[in-house]
């Protein structure tokens, strides 16, 4: 029975880390195909585009629910390494998006792409901080 | 929290990864429990108890006795 447990930890573990990957994947390909898709079949063809975003965000919202199912069948410690990551992700986030909404109306800087640089300044704060969890907790 | 982890793996001679198998954690749990890094939840205390077939306060010890 113990050791029934143990593989179908693991197992489960591997499962919701696998689909995780899988739906990421699939967030990452639809994102190419919304960004570059317009340009390669024109602006005439409005319909696909949308439906090219639209895949997007279905595709974001799958990998969502696999990330919350993939918290759900880690370890407790791996769990809370990845909480935490993710509580310094939002602060930040949310810290360096309205401290450049001030300067950028206040004119101390200049207009930058913020859409496209805030997801991937958190995406690199949740890196960062993950692997110092994981450091932390050697 | 101190804990008799790691004498009573010694005793049994296994190794972080063994008791992290049969509980159903990973080798990194252990050693962070193990080096008081962090503190485990009721039911993965419970099944260290069990596993080591001692009560859980005979496992863990409490630092403010």
């Amino acid at each position: 029975m113990q050791a029934s447990q143990e593989t179908d930890a693991y197992r489960a573990e591997m499962r919701a880390t696998g689909v995780f990957v899988a739906a990421g994947l699939l967030w990452v390909g639809t994102l190419a195909l919304a960004r570059f898709g317009p340009e390669l079949w024109g602006d005439t063809r409005q319909v696909a585009t949308w439906a090219a975003v639209v895949a997007n965000v279905v595709a974001g919202v799958l990998w969502i629910v696999a990330f919350t199912r993939l918290l759900r069948a880690v370890d407790e410690l791996q769990r809370k390494i990845m909480l935490d990551a993710l509580a310094i992700t939002l602060g930040a986030g949310w810290v360096a998006g309205f401290g450049y909404v001030v300067a950028e109306r206040a004119g101390l800087v200049g207009d930058v792409d913020v859409a496209t640089l805030l997801p991937v300044f958190m995406g690199v704060v949740f890196v960062v901080a993950f692997a110092a969890g994981k450091i932390r907790y050697r | 929290m101190k804990n008799r982890i790691a004498e009573l793996r010694s005793e049994r001679s296994w190794t972080q990864a063994d008791v992290a198998a049969r509980i159903g954690v990973s080798r990194q749990t252990v050693n962070a429990i193990e080096t008081q890094k962090f503190d485990p939840s009721l039911p993965v205390a419970f099944r260290l108890a069990r596993l080591f077939e001692l009560r859980v306060d005979e496992l863990f010890l409490d630092d403010q006795v």
